[in-house]
């Protein structure tokens, strides 16, 4: 147990990724406002992005550009670059994901007069 | 030029997608015209990319001229080829018959619906041939995108439903992209022929596992797993009649196409058949999906909601044909997910068509049709047969190959979900003949006494395929040994 917990503290992103995660899902399924699952959903999408960006964080590297053109290239002093675009693709997804979800939601309430899911499917017998 | 195919495939319903809010502002008649032929054009593209890649081997497109591990490539195999054939098909059936004018008028709206309908084609064509696992997951959100908002098309119940397919699919996607961000920590690539070279030796690493794991669960809400199904029959049932064969038929085995990518051409075929455990957890959730969908199906009043509880029971009856791992079982899956893809159609096709020509939507109603309705009854007869699984339909031929996979493997529990699937299938459409053949003295005409043009070139097509594909098993079955194997298998 101690251990866990002192790997935990070692690596503390890893470990703020998992909380943001599971912090996401847990409002996703408690919460019956639709608005406040939206909520949750974006943070569980921004959670996975975050994990993304953090395996590719490293300590005293700088960004992947090269800072000259003469001398030989040096890896180990830039960051790696790719999971920041997949990163910035997911984050176009989950901004799409949301605008369509904020919309059937806008509709659901146009049609049913609220946005707590109970009450919505009372209201739909 | 051959090269070129895939990539063209991809770009006919893109192109379109993007162009058609222009034509659309002044002509709104041409949308349904247009669309039709570029789907006509769609299914000669990939016919001649089938053709291209059987004579010059599997092509790797790569994206601006960057090569393979680092930049992003398209692979047009034999197994995505046939694949995109019978998607390319079942689109175009699947187009006439939301063209059709049985259906309600959507006025302006229907540029946007042509183009999520586009859309929604183009994406598929794009998992399926996506070489690399972060760009399956863009075409797959992509594809997601356009279900939901044509779930939520038909307002008031569809709309909650819509919501919920939403919120699972994003949850199924973000687990989905957090396993390949687990592969990537590992294996440091994205490519799935780079993945498949560095993934064996560290087939007992717990990233991976644990990776594949959640990528598997991502899949799985995507298929509609039998666990992890909630969204599917309300989303199905709800959406709009139009568009629902389209949706059973493609989106779902599209996503199970992606998981039998990733198992045995990422992974690789040896590590799944004799390293990890991944094949038995397949095939016992395939047979738990097979059985309890069929039980699902067996107790519904609704007859869209039956079909798609039927549907998961199919899709688990694909995954225990390609968990056996041998070469007929696999072949066998894949041929009963062709099968399956013009079964749902079909099925999907004859509930909206029965609802829009006779106001049924119960099967306690369907006396009404009192056998009258011949074309309509030939249709649900062969679809039937076919999903039951009688000798001259492509259902019977898909399940034999699965069953002799099985005894191939000696996995008698594989033997027994099949049988009893099947018996379970019959006993359904037993209860939808019982009410459409049996005498009644309640008789009511019809809303519309003819069958329109579309809704019988649709129906008839789809018939005509599940027998076609019955008759030519053999070769389409051997064909699929010879082309669509994977490595090492």
């Amino acid at each position: 147990m101690f251990e866990l917990i002192q790997g935990w503290l070692e690596r503390p992103n890893y470990f703020a990724f998992v909380l943001l995660f599971l912090w996401g899902i847990y409002i996703m399924v408690t919460r019956y406002n639709l608005v406040k699952k939206l909520i949750g959903m974006y943070l569980m999408q921004t959670s996975v992005i975050f994990f993304l960006v953090t395996t590719s964080a490293k300590q005293g590297a700088t960004v992947p550009i090269l800072l000259s053109t003469t001398e030989a290239i040096q890896p180990e002093i830039y960051t790696n670059p790719l999971p920041h675009v997949l990163t910035l693709t997911a984050i176009v997804v989950g901004v799409a994901t949301l605008g369509v979800s904020l919309a059937l939601a806008d509709a659901i309430y146009k049609k049913y007069g609220s946005l707590d899911e109970e009450e919505i499917l009372k209201r739909m017998e | 030029m051959t090269r070129h195919l895939p990539v063209i495939l991809f770009l006919l319903p893109l192109c379109l997608a993007i162009n058609l809010p222009v034509i659309g502002l002044k002509h709104r008649e041409w949308c349904r015209p247009l669309v039709i032929t570029i789907v006509i054009g769609m299914v000669l593209v990939s016919i001649a990319n089938l053709v291209g890649v059987l004579h010059t081997g599997t092509i790797h497109y790569a994206f601006g001229g960057w090569a393979a591990p680092v930049g992003i490539e398209w692979v047009a195999d034999g197994l995505a080829s046939v694949m995109t054939v019978a998607l390319s098909l079942v689109a175009l059936v699947c187009v006439i018959f939301l063209s059709s004018v049985l259906f309600p008028y959507l006025g302006s709206r229907i540029v946007p619906f042509y183009i999520l309908v586009l859309l929604l084609i183009a994406s598929l064509i794009g998992m399926v041939f996506a070489g690399d696992l972060f760009n399956l997951f863009v075409f797959l959100e992509v594809s997601a995108l356009c279900a939901y908002a044509l779930v939520g098309l038909a307002g008031g119940k569809a709309l909650v439903a819509g919501f919920r397919y939403l919120i699972l699919g994003t949850f199924g996607a973000s687990l989905y992209l957090l396993g390949v961000g687990y592969l990537y920590a590992e294996t440091g690539t994205l490519n799935m022929a780079d993945l498949a070279l560095r993934v064996p030796p560290l087939v007992g690493s717990k990233a991976i596992a644990v990776g594949v794991l959640f990528m598997f669960i991502g899949l799985g809400i995507k298929m509609a797993l039998v666990p992890l199904h909630g969204w599917l029959p309300d989303a199905y049932t709800y959406a709009p009649d139009r568009v629902s064969p389209m949706l059973a038929s493609l989106v779902t085995k599209v996503a199970l196409y992606g998981w039998i990518r990733i198992m045995f051409w990422v992974l690789g075929a040896h590590a799944v058949v004799y390293q990890i455990p991944v094949l038995f957890l397949v095939g016992l959730l395939g047979a738990v999906a097979a059985l309890v969908g069929a039980f699902l199906a067996l107790s519904q009043e609704n007859i869209k909601r039956m079909f798609a509880y039927g549907g998961l029971s199919h899709i688990g009856l694909v995954l225990v044909g390609i968990s056996l791992g041998n070469q007929t079982g696999f072949a066998g899956g894949v041929f009963y997910l062709l099968n399956d893809a013009v079964m749902q159609a079909g099925l999907f096709f004859w509930a909206g068509a029965i609802i829009h020509l006779y106001g049924v939507r119960n099967i306690e109603d369907l006396t009404r049709l009192h056998g009258g309705a011949g074309w309509m009854s030939v249709a649900l007869v062969v679809i039937a047969l076919s999903m039951i699984g009688i000798p001259p339909t492509g259902g019977f031929f898909g399940k034999w190959y699965i069953i002799l996979g099985a005894l191939e493997a000696q996995n008698y529990l594989a033997i027994a979900a099949v049988l009893i699937a099947t018996l379970l299938t019959l006993a359904y459409f037993l209860k939808l003949f019982e009410r459409v053949f049996r005498e009644r003295s309640v008789e009511q005409p019809p809303l519309i006494r003819e069958v329109p043009l579309a809704v019988r070139v649709s129906l008839g097509a789809t018939s005509v395929a599940v027998i076609v594909l019955g008759l030519m098993s053999d070769h389409i079955v051997s064909f699929l040994l010879k082309t669509a194997i994977p490595p090492g298998l």
